[in-house]
């Protein structure tokens, strides 16, 4: 079977016999990005058109079914309605920061997904600090968001960015720690280790229930770090029209859009990678014969469908449950989600120190 | 140690709650041939459409199969309706045996005005009217939305 | 010149440009936009010495907790979108001649160092060693300065929790 490091191992060889070495980098990174960019927009694509499907059938509508096969072709139409409306920026905007706003927190996306493992030999930089460097990154976005909100002059966009900052900045804190409880057991920062130390069972089995527990806290706070319902009192549309993106129109608004999809997948790469381990197929420690079926499905069937669950929790997650008000919000991670984290990461240390765990 | 208790009990129901909410949710999400309840409306208005009985669409007034309808022309109806949709013309009429009575002569509701409120219909002491699911009202003449309910020739259904 | 080199005194560059603005500029939020650019750009200098640990630390803790709290206090003040006023001629002295001082003192000191090339073998900056670095009591162990810092905020977690206090009413 042809596995993804040969295929960039010819890419590469046959870039080196035309160019020189400099140029051979240069060139490797121009086509992972493009890569990348790619597969997500794909990905983005999927995820709208599931999300309104999802949505329909769960509030016993039909969903997009009249643009093409399905509505399958409802997602082209939007982006092509949003491609062609003008980028308009009202007078007394602060034109510098509200233009860079949606180019910030959509670079910063992209940036969280440099170091996602996509299938065995397909990574774009295995750094020792893997999961740091995403969670780091992305509380950069957040200032996109604040930046957004201020420079539009305007009051619902201003307390929606203050809304989304302060619930940002609070749930990164229990999302770190339920990701702390693994990389405690697993005793790396790198994704490419942890997910080999999830050759033998997933983390989220072999952790016994603080594994689980993270697992739980790790959805709930990435929800929130992405802004979706119920956690989506920074656009919530009834009260404050939709935030800090208010005063946006046309492909700035798309940027606006396509980052929250993009978050919410690199909030599931992350916690497949962490609890459920990444490509690596489902094995149960002693069982050769069926780990070896396991193995013949391929490693990026086994990624995706991990994201696509995750994701679909999200979306479960949307459209059952009403918005939380902000004093619930914070009384939600403050009261409840980060001390059990924390007593919840001592009990990991504690299993740790006494390797009980498998 | 109470209280740490009462905490964890906390946690405890509020996944419960969650999970029936949740448990829903994923019912609809996997019978949506047995749950979907939208109508595809243009395609379906002649075949499988459903217009629940009491969508409240315009205002009748029922005739029975004697052409009798229970309108007593009080006018209560003209006064709850805050749009003025309703004018009711009565007339004097003689029974035999010399008594003086008000009957209905025209029952006028326009229906361009009306927004479907239902004060008329609470308002009716002998509920005489009532409205009536449908909803494809439009006209093409402007005149034909004002309309007189009551049939020619019917009169007041005594009571029994 | 490598290309490392090349890259470095672009990150350079920006810093200083960022942080000069940051600076200048009469609009308080620009300000602390363009003070994030500036620490973005140091977490860039760590990257370029392979630092990669530092370099996200940098980042969660200046970008996501200083910077946006900064912010925060910003939204808190009312006019902040306004122009600041100019300073007066007074000020501008003593800021000229208390930041000329500095730059001074300090390029003094860095003149009078003599840079020898270190001798010791690099150490291996996995996370692993860095943490155990951290809370070694051995020479070259950081475990005091480690609950010094640790004691500073649990003194000023107190200090906060006893500003948020309600007092009772008697
Ligand atoms: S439904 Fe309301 S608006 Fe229409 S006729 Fe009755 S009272 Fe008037
Ligand atoms: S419809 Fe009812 S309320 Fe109106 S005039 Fe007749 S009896 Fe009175």
């Amino acid at each position: 079977m042809i596995g993804f490091s040969d295929i960039t191992k010819w890419i590469h060889d046959s870039l080196s016999s035309a160019l020189s070495p400099g140029w051979v980098l240069a060139s490797e990174f121009v086509l992972a990005g493009i890569a990348v960019i790619l597969i997500v927009v794909v990905l983005v694509v999927v995820m709208i058109y599931m999300e309104r499907k999802v949505a329909g059938f769960m509030q016993l509508r039909l969903g997009p079914h009249r643009v093409g096969p399905w509505g399958t072709m409802q997602v082209f139409a939007d982006v092509f309605k949003l491609l062609l409306k003008e980028s308009f920026a009202p007078n007394s905007v602060d034109k510098f920061l509200f233009n860079l706003a949606p180019i910030l927190v959509l670079a910063v996306s992209f940036m969280a997904l440099a170091p996602i493992s996509w299938a065995p030999g397909l990574q774009l930089w295995d750094m020792n600090i893997g999961i740091l460097y995403i969670t780091a990154v992305s509380s950069i976005g957040v200032i996109g968001i604040l930046m957004a909100g201020w420079s539009s002059n305007n009051k619902y966009s201003l307390l929606g960015a203050m809304r989304s900052g302060a619930q940002i900045v609070s749930y990164e804190l229990s999302a770190g720690l339920s990701i702390v409880a693994v990389i405690a057991m697993c005793g790396s920062l790198s994704v490419h280790d942890i997910i080999m130390s999830q050759a033998d069972g997933w983390w989220i089995f072999k952790g016994h229930l603080p594994i689980l527990f993270a697992f739980i806290v790790y959805v709930i706070a990435g929800t929130a770090e992405v802004n979706r319902a119920p956690f989506d009192l920074a656009e919530a549309e009834s009260e404050l029209t939709a935030g800090y993106h208010t005063e946006y129109s046309g492909m700035q608004f798309g940027m606006f859009y396509l980052t929250e999809y993009i978050n919410m997948v690199v909030i599931a790469m992350i916690g497949s990678t962490v609890f459920l381990g990444g490509w690596m197929p489902f094995h149960i420690y002693g069982f050769d014969a069926f780990n070896g079926v396991m193995d013949y499905i391929p490693s990026f069937v086994w990624f995706f469908g991990k994201i696509f669950m995750i994701i679909f929790f999200m979306m479960w997650f949307r459209w059952t449950f009403p918005r939380l008000r902000i004093d619930q919000l914070l009384k939600l991670e403050w009261k409840y989600l980060l001390p059990l984290s924390i007593v919840n990461v001592v009990i990991v240390a504690f299993i740790t120190v006494m390797k009980w765990h498998f | 140690m109470k209280s740490l208790f009462q905490y964890l009990k906390e946690v405890f129901l509020g996944f419960y709650s969650l999970w029936t909410g949740l448990k829903l949710t994923l019912y609809y999400f996997t019978h949506p041939r047995k749950e979907i309840i939208t109508e595809q409306y243009p395609e379906n208005r002649t075949t499988t459409i459903n217009i629940p009985e009491r969508f409240a669409g315009e205002v009748i007034l029922p005739h029975d199969e004697n052409n009798k309808h229970k309108c007593t022309a009080c006018t209560l109806c003209e006064m709850a309706c805050p749009n003025g949709s309703i004018k009711i013309i009565s007339v004097q009429e003689e029974s035999e045996d010399g008594k003086k009575k008000r009957v209905l002569d025209k029952w006028i509701y326009n229906l361009g005005m009306c927004t479907f409120c239902g004060q008329c219909i609470d308002a009716c002491p002998q509920d005489a009217i009532i409205m009536k699911n449908s909803f494809e009202l439009s006209v093409y003449n402007r005149n034909d939305l004002v309309k007189t309910l009551n049939k020619p020739g019917s009169k007041l259904k005594e009571k029994e | 010149m490598s290309a490392s080199a090349i890259m470095f005194y672009i990150v350079g560059a920006l810093v200083l440009t960022f942080g000069i603005l940051t600076v200048f500029t009469r609009k308080i939020f620009r300000a602390a936009v363009y003070l994030l650019l500036s620490l973005i750009g140091i977490a860039g200098i760590y990257i370029l010495m392979d630092m990669q640990f530092v370099a996200a630390l940098q980042i969660v803790i200046y970008v996501g907790g200083i910077v946006v709290l900064i912010i925060f206090s910003i939204f808190l003040t009312h006019s902040a979108g306004e122009r600041l006023p100019s300073r007066l001629p007074k000020h501008l002295f003593w800021a000229v001649f208390l930041a000329a001082t500095g730059l001074l003192l300090s390029a003094h000191v860095i003149y009078q160092f003599n840079y020898v090339a270190s001798t010791i073998a690099p150490i291996e900056h996995s996370v692993k060693n860095i943490g155990e670095q951290l809370i070694d009591f051995r020479k070259y162990g950081y475990v005091f300065p480690f609950e010094v810092v640790s004691i500073l905020l649990l003194s000023a977690m107190i200090g906060s929790i006893v500003i948020a206090m309600k007092t009772k009413k008697q």
